[in-house]
């Protein structure tokens, strides 16, 4: 009987426990998301730069399947931008204030990005690639410029 | 008993006026005479190197209401944004009217390397006159040589919006005391040319210590922990240190870090563009091979 309420107790307890956290960690999961988005593109960028440079043979399998890792792991990226996953708060991010006063900035800087990805993603030799590759490169550094901010 | 007796009072004003001297002749900027500039002929390339070095157009920008002048133009009052108020550096391009067309050579050696505007007033150190002044006079005659060929352009000044800026100038003025170091940058007789070379653009032209090295307490750069990384002098973010860059595994070598000045995260380098950094790179990626490779072997050799 007592042990009934007791649990009862101690379950709502849980819950607003595990509530009150909930948004929290709904933030730290963003942020890590992005994160792991942004290495992906990262690792594509390790795949394609040495063909750029010459230092590798062009493969386009190798280039098809990093951008593929990379959209796997930016899919949710809508999704990882409340207003919790600010800089300034309790979490570590590189994300800068600027993304949320300047949407459609950042939107477009998005937007350069998705092109340039889709350029290098329909290049079917080496050629094509080594036209399409600069703006995919220039679009991470054109989002970082402004939207980024190191907290090293 | 009356502690605020008419004697204080006149002691006590008397202080005051002569605090209020001495802050008027300790804010008094210190400029350089005609005896400091140099004869020398201008030289043109090296003129353009150095501007590259400098970064002026990072700052320099030309207002977005001017018409069909590109980015690169150094036309001048675009927004820069500091934590006192937003200035609108103004036309660097030889416009007579607008630009620095009139001016004479000891002014632009005044503004750049001690940081007085022709009028006699203190300029804002966001203008990096700090780093600047350990430059050779020389290189910043040449400097001014290069934007004397560009095209003139019209671009009006515009006032900054910074209240009390009068007071803030004179404020600067009294700071340079402990602010602006403006001993010649001298070569280390030990290191190679490269090195020496490296050491002279990061440090003087580049101005890369206005945002790699800390400030100590009086906002003057802390030499003791110079490059260390702190943070941001623009108030967000934080700068990384550039010590033991190899060390730390950033880079593979000097070559490696070179190649990154050069090409930057547009070719997979990461953390090299947020935070005004991207500007920089894109400035050095202007400069010879020889130079940018004199920046790395520099930077490479700080532990
Ligand atoms: C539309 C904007 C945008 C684009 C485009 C973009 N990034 Fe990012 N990147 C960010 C933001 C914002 C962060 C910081 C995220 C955070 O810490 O919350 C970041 C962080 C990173 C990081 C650090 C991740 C970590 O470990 O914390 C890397 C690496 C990175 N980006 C690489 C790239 C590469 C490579 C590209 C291009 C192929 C690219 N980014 C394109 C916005 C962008
Ligand atoms: C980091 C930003 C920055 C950089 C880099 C920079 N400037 Fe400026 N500059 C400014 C600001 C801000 C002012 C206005 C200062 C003020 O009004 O007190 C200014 C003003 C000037 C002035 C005018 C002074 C006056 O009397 O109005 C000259 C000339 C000038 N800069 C030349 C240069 C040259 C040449 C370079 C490159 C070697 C350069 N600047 C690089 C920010 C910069
Ligand atoms: C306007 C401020 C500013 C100036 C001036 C500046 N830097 Fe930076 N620098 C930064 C910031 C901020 C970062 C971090 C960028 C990021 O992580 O996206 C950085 C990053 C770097 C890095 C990468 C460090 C690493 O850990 O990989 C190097 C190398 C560097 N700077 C060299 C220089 C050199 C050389 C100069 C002078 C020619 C210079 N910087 C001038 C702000 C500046």
């Amino acid at each position: 009987m007592v042990s009934k309420i007791a649990m009862g107790l101690f379950t709502a307890g849980v819950l607003a426990l595990g509530l009150s956290s909930a948004a929290m960690a709904d933030a730290k999961a963003s942020i890590e998301a992005r994160e792991a988005c942004m290495k992906a593109n990262g690792a594509m960028m390790k795949v394609m730069v040495p063909v750029i440079k010459g230092q590798k043979p062009y493969d386009k399998a190798a280039n098809d399947a990093a951008i593929a890792a990379a959209e796997a792991a930016c899919a949710g990226w809508a999704g990882w931008w409340g207003e919790d996953t600010k800089p300034g708060g309790d979490l570590k991010t590189e994300a800068k204030a600027e993304i949320w006063t300047d949407p459609a900035g950042f939107e477009a800087a998005g937007g350069a990005y998705m092109k340039a990805v889709a350029a290098v993603k329909a290049s079917a030799d080496e050629a094509s690639f080594k036209a399409a590759f600069p703006d995919l490169g220039k679009s991470c550094q054109g989002c970082h410029e402004k939207f980024r901010q190191a907290d090293q | 008993m009356r502690l605020f007796t008419r004697r204080t009072g006149l002691a006590l004003a008397l202080i005051a006026a002569l605090g209020l001297a001495a802050f008027w002749l300790l804010s008094a900027p210190r400029p350089l005479t005609a005896a400091d500039v140099p004869g020398h002929t201008p030289d043109l390339a090296n003129g353009k190197i150095l501007y590259h070095a400098g970064g002026c157009i990072s700052c320099h920008q030309p207002s977005p209401e001017l018409a069909g002048v590109e980015n690169t133009v150094p036309a001048g009052g675009a927004p820069l944004h500091t934590p006192v108020g937003t200035l609108y550096p103004m036309n660097l391009t030889p416009d007579a009217a607008t630009g620095i067309g009139q001016w004479t050579d000891l002014q632009f050696l005044n503004a750049v390397m001690r940081g007085i505007s022709p009028e006699g007033e203190n300029l804002i150190p966001a203008l990096p006159y700090t780093s600047y002044a350990h430059m050779k006079p020389e290189d910043v005659l040449d400097i001014r040589a290069y934007l004397a060929s560009l095209p003139p352009v019209t671009s009006p000044e515009q006032e900054a919006d910074i209240t009390a800026l009068p007071l803030i100038r004179r404020g600067v003025g009294l700071w340079k005391w402990v602010g602006l170091d403006t001993t010649p940058w001298k070569p280390d007789p030990a290191q190679s040319e490269s090195w020496n070379r490296g050491s002279y653009l990061v440090n003087g032209p580049g101005h890369c210590q206005e945002c790699h090295t800390p400030r100590n307490v009086f906002m003057a750069l802390d030499e003791s922990r110079a490059f260390a990384g702190g943070p941001h002098p623009e108030g967000k973010g934080k700068v990384p240190s550039l010590r033991g860059l190899i060390e730390r595994g950033r880079y593979t070598d000097a070559a490696d870090l070179a190649s990154a000045l050069k090409d930057g995260e547009a070719m997979g380098y990461d953390g090299l563009a947020s935070g005004g950094m991207g500007q920089v790179q894109r400035n050095i990626s202007q400069l010879p091979e020889s130079d940018i490779q004199a920046i790395a072997d520099y930077i490479a050799s700080l532990k």
